[in-house]
């Protein structure tokens, strides 16, 4: 098919490894990343880049993957939900989430953190207005939003005491 | 969704009339537009390709001219299919009008739009069509555009 | 066993980790060997008689493996979509449902209603093998108008008009007289907007077909698995039941949306077979909008009268529903059964009569939608209440606490066919009165005032019939199942417990609390109890999750299993201590009889490892339980809002929103807490934000997030919530659902809150921006500004 004679080839860090891939140069990030590298925690809930469950990272800053194509991420470096903490070991934003009950059906969730992860790394210091209007771009129909403020905030402190922390090793 | 608009044309009526008559001359001014036919039963079949908001495909156009009132006025009739991405229909009454040796041209659109366009690109459509009748007349004033009658569209 | 972990803990949630993480599990994220794609032709039109489809270049186009279309599934013999619930009209006879094959055959009847699928090796051949499918629509009228639509031409051939039913309940001559002879009679029109339920995962399946076994399994995003086979198998005629399996992996959200047995989900397993693939099809959102079942949509006008001294003395309701084009599969119980009966609210009315025509238009289906019915009568009751107040000079409150049921006065039955076990209205309204600092409100509002703001305070005390449902009473008023729930408790040999309810969890967290549950009452450690739901081959049966039902009537299930197991337990234990079964006692996960001591584990390796056993005693320690409630439970609360308008941009901000509930005996508080907050959300949106619209040509202009305002975080406040308790007196957990509250309160506490502000007696849902400043300019023309 004509898709198969134009594919590009891609080199895109995933989650730290370095990933050689071929796409169609239509393919949506989010699409790669879940089709073919089966990264199904990035969640795709609309089709008008307006819900949010897609966030992923590239380079360190939230992105709406179904609003890049793939071909924008060759190059970058793209971290997905998987990529932030693990059962074992949950970052100190997924912990906050769990311990605030920030998430109940979970289909927004993993996009809500990394939209927190980034508003915490890279916003002014957060107060409550400051996260809702930081994660304005990201819809959760379950919760009310109170729970998902309550864990960012509380997320900010653990993600700085773990940096604390880090610096004094 | 209802608009209308009115254009001064620098040239006598009767050759308005013949080149909102002409398919070629049509075809030229209605931008993305691929290929315009003159069908036996008088219709045209036009394909024009045409972005409204975030939907852009490729529009199959069934217009119709009735009403004829040569050289004064005409309805055009217009079904058009977008396919998955809906429907569009709408009626324009055009009428011509002698104003010394230019030509006043009015125009009265009525159009609904269906399917996706009308999902996603309702609020979007108005616009577009404002856009698309802008566009047409500026080429179609082109037409007949000499170095003296060029700036003869007025709007 | 009371402990971190037992009943009344707010434990940590066991299902976040994998939410979390994002290692869940959602149909979309599933794949099988051999995979195709399904992509739906729908309808542009509202109302269109289906002529030739030429699927010709379709079929031609690289990839495409098939174009199927309601001539195929008609052909196959497929049955209707059925509607589960005969509702009759006041002069007894049957509702009139129109026939919904799963893809249209002869006629569409609303935009975007599926006529064919279109099945393909990849999802981009099968959207482009869409694309040349050309069919033949000839446009017919559709029926828009929710007010005319009754006696307009019939949308439905063969239908004498569109009139589904025409229903009443209660005392029609007793309201109009006591009506008649009021002192005071108010009166609203109002409308219920209609709402599009938005769950965040869009509906999917994947469906697959075994030949050489004959069975069927489809994973779908449903909230009640066991009840969508039942339908397929029954109704639809897919396959016999043994031979239908219906997975619900991880489900997310579903708020109503998801109980309903689709087009799209029978049509994909269907055709599943019929190709012999695995075939996959996921909704985008635009299809979400258009094809997943609505919410509310009523046109009503009411009248209540009060006496001399601001009793109530009688309720008059007149409500026109939107069906939709097709009546889904709770829809015609929503605006009937779950609506008129709960008119009564918390005030001893004695005279009530409701009358709701429910109506076919050319739109999506309407059905449940969080609250089903109860958000619409407690917004009507609590609109005219609020509305009464101020036309007599009332406190709001005062005249609420005037007219409410006492709770000396339960059992209290009512005059629309409930029977109300136990409350305490008062409770809850002092507690959210104190809360919302309502003493200082006065001051708030002047002081909002100087600012140039307009402040204005809301109530809502809105009750609830939730856990559906007593089966008799259910199938006496038209139901087509039983609404009991069925539970099973298996301990392992070494003492471990699988729990297995027919409930879903698609966001309420049952995989804990129901662990909690069983937990407790078997005092067995809680990270021993497994629950598995959502798989029609794992649990035995199950009607599914919705009308705040699970803990209710699911839970309960569980404590009868649970039961059952201390009642084995008691023999092994008595056999082995030699003693009389009515000498052990169960205590604290452990069988006991004087001095001696066995715990159920070791009575669970007793029964599998049968050496020293009651002869009489079959092996095993599994057991089973369907729990039929008695009656329904009656949660109930008082919600009070606070907003503040601003009189240059209309802009409503909901400053306040203080939520105090009875759900009975709670089991995971911080779980409540945040079905309240979540529920709240949902009903600020329909008060404020949310709004589904048809234009008068039948096409959906709210049909993506860019026009459909779903609340976002800046929208709304931190909620202050509570709760106050009266268990629950016909269930063994004292509970009564908390699912639902939070919709069905908020929506007449913000409206009533943003009248107050404007000082108007009415403003239509949702109250935007634009229509407070529309309103706002009326007022101050009016007013000669």
């Amino acid at each position: 098919m004509d898709e198969e004679r134009s594919s590009m080839k891609l080199h895109i860090t995933v989650n730290g490894a370095d990933r050689r891939l071929e796409a169609p140069p239509n393919t949506l990030l989010v699409d790669l990343l879940r089709r073919q590298l089966g990264l199904t925690g990035t969640h795709v809930g609309c089709d008008t880049c307006q819900c949010g469950a897609c966030t992923v990272h590239l380079d360190g800053r939230a992105v709406k993957a179904c609003a890049l194509l793939a071909v924008q991420a060759d190059g970058h470096a793209v971290t997905t939900i998987e990529g932030v903490g693990s059962a074992q070991q949950l970052h100190p934003m997924q912990e906050a989430f769990r311990d605030c009950h920030a998430l109940q059906c979970g289909f927004c969730t993993p996009g809500m953190i990394m939209a927190a992860i980034d508003l915490v790394e890279h916003g002014v210091p957060l107060s409550n207005r400051a996260v809702r209007e930081g994660l304005e771009g990201n819809i959760c129909r379950c919760t009310g939003y109170h729970n998902i403020v309550k864990a960012v905030l509380q997320g900010q402190k653990a993600m700085a005491a773990a940096d604390d922390k880090q610096g004094a090793v | 969704m209802e608009q209308s608009g009115e254009y001064r044309i620098l040239t006598k009526r009767e050759d308005v009339w013949a080149s909102l008559n002409d398919p070629e001359v049509l075809a030229k001014c209605i931008d993305g537009c691929q290929s315009m036919q003159r069908r036996e039963d008088g219709s045209f079949l036009a394909a024009v390709k045409a972005r409204v908001g975030p939907i852009r495909a490729t529009f199959k156009a069934n217009l119709r001219l009735v009403d004829l009132n040569p050289p004064a006025s005409y309805v055009i009739h217009a079904d058009v299919n977008g396919g998955a991405v809906g429907f569009a229909k709408g009626s324009a009454k055009v009428f011509l009008e002698e104003d010394g040796a230019a030509t006043l041209l009015r125009y009265e659109i009525s159009a609904r739009v269906g399917g996706k366009l009308a999902q996603l690109g309702a609020r979007l459509v108005d616009g577009a069509a404002r856009k698309m009748a802008a566009d047409f007349f500026a080429a179609f004033r082109l037409e007949f555009a000499s170095p003296a009658s060029a700036g003869g569209l007025s709007h | 066993m009371s402990s971190a972990t037992g009943i009344g803990a707010s434990v940590k949630r066991r299902e976040d980790v994998r939410f979390l993480t994002g290692t869940a599990t959602y149909t979309d994220d599933l794949n099988l060997p051999g995979q195709v794609y399904g992509v739906f032709l729908r309808s542009p039109h509202p109302r269109a008689a289906l002529g030739e489809i030429d699927v010709s270049k379709a079929l031609k186009a690289d990839g495409v493996l098939a174009v199927f279309t309601g001539q195929d599934t008609a052909a196959d013999g497929l049955g209707d979509l059925p509607c589960g619930w005969l509702v009759k009209s006041k002069d007894g006879s049957d509702m009139v449902s129109a026939p919904h094959p799963p893809l249209a055959v002869t006629q569409v009847n609303y935009v975007g209603e599926p006529y064919g699928l279109v099945v393909a090796e990849t999802l981009a051949a099968a959207r482009a093998g869409a694309e040349l499918v050309v069919t033949d629509f000839t446009e017919l009228p559709p029926v828009m108008d929710l007010a005319t639509a009754a006696d307009a031409a019939p949308i439905h051939e063969g239908l004498a008009n569109n009139l589904a039913y025409d229903w009443a309940l209660g005392d029609a001559a007793a309201t109009d007289a006591a009506l008649a002879k009021a002192d005071h009679v108010t009166k609203l029109s109002l409308t219920n907007n209609r709402l599009i339920p938005n769950a965040m995962e869009p509906r999917a399946a994947l469906g697959k077909f075994d030949p050489a076994s004959g069975n069927y399994e489809l994973h779908t995003t449903s909230q009640n698995p066991h009840l969508e086979r039942l339908v397929l198998s029954a109704f639809v005629q897919i396959a016999p039941e043994h031979k239908l399996k219906i997975i619900a992996p991880d489900v997310g959200g579903g708020f109503g949306s998801k109980i309903f047995v689709y087009a799209e989900e029978t049509a994909v397993i269907w055709a599943a077979a019929k190709l012999g693939r695995p075939i996959k099809w996921t909704a985008d959102r635009s299809e979400s909008f258009l094809a997943d079942a609505h919410g509310r949509d009523h046109v009503t006008s009411a009248e209540l009268g009060l006496d001399e001294r601001g009793r109530f003395t009688a309720l008059r309701v007149r409500t026109t529903a939107n069906l939709g084009a097709y009546l889904s599969l709770f829809s015609s119980a929503v605006p009937t059964y779950l609506y008129g009966t709960l008119l009564a609210g918390q005030y001893k009315t004695p005279n009530i009569h409701v009358e709701t025509k429910g109506v076919y238009t050319n739109t999506s289906s309407v059905d449940a939608y969080r609250g089903a019915g109860r958000p619409e009568a407690t917004f009507v009751v609590e609109r005219l209440v609020e509305t009464a107040a101020r036309e007599l000079g009332w406190d709001p409150a005062e005249l609420r606490r005037l007219n409410m049921i006492q709770p000396e006065d339960f059992p209290y039955e009512t005059p629309v066919a409930l029977v109300y076990d136990t409350g305490n209205y008062q409770a809850s309204l002092e507690r959210a009165l104190e809360l919302a600092d309502y003493a200082g409100f006065a001051k708030r509002r002047e002081a909002a005032a100087v600012e140039g703001k307009l402040r204005g305070l809301g109530f809502s005390c809105y009750i609830e019939a939730c856990g559906l449902a007593p089966s008799q009473l259910a199938i006496q008023l038209g139901a087509g199942v039983g609404l009991y729930e069925s539970g099973e408790v298996r301990v392992n040999p070494t003492g471990s417990v699988t729990v297995f309810t027919g409930s879903h969890s698609h966001g309420q967290g049952h995989e804990t609390t129901f662990a909690q549950v069983v937990s407790d009452k078997l005092g067995v450690p809680f990270d021993d109890v497994e629950v598995v739901h959502g798989d029609t081959g794992r649990v035995e049966f199950g009607l599914g999750t919705y009308g705040s039902r699970s803990l209710a009537v699911g839970g309960s299930a569980l404590i009868r299993a649970s039961e059952k197991i201390i009642a084995k337990g008691r023999r092994i234990a008595a056999h082995r201590m030699q003693t009389e079964v009515e000498n052990v006692a169960f205590e604290d996960g452990a069988f006991i009889s004087g001095n001696q001591r066995m715990t159920l584990q070791e009575a669970a390796f007793a029964s599998y490892v049968p050496a020293d056993y009651p002869p009489d005693l079959e092996p095993g320690l599994s057991e089973k339980a369907f729990y039929d409630p008695q009656n329904f439970t009656y949660p109930a609360g008082a919600h009070i809002a606070e907003v503040e308008i601003d009189k240059e941009t209309g802009v409503v901000r909901l400053v306040k929103f203080v939520a105090v509930d009875d759900f009975g005996a709670v089991v995971n508080p911080m779980i409540v807490d945040g079905q309240v907050h979540g529920g709240v959300a949902q009903g600020a949106g329909q008060a404020l934000l949310e709004h589904g619209i048809y234009d008068g040509d039948g096409q959906l202009v709210t049909g993506s997030y860019m026009d459909y305002c779903m609340p976002r975080a800046d929208d709304l406040p931190d909620f202050v919530v509570d709760t106050t308790v009266t268990p629950c007196t016909h269930n063994p957990l004292g509970a009564k659902g908390c699912g639902e509250a939070g919709a069905i309160g908020s929506p007449a506490a913000i409206i009533n809150a943003v009248t107050d502000a404007l000082g108007v007696q009415d403003i239509a849902m949702p109250a935007t921006s634009e229509q407070v400043w529309r309103c706002l300019k009326e007022a101050e023309a009016s007013e000669g500004c």
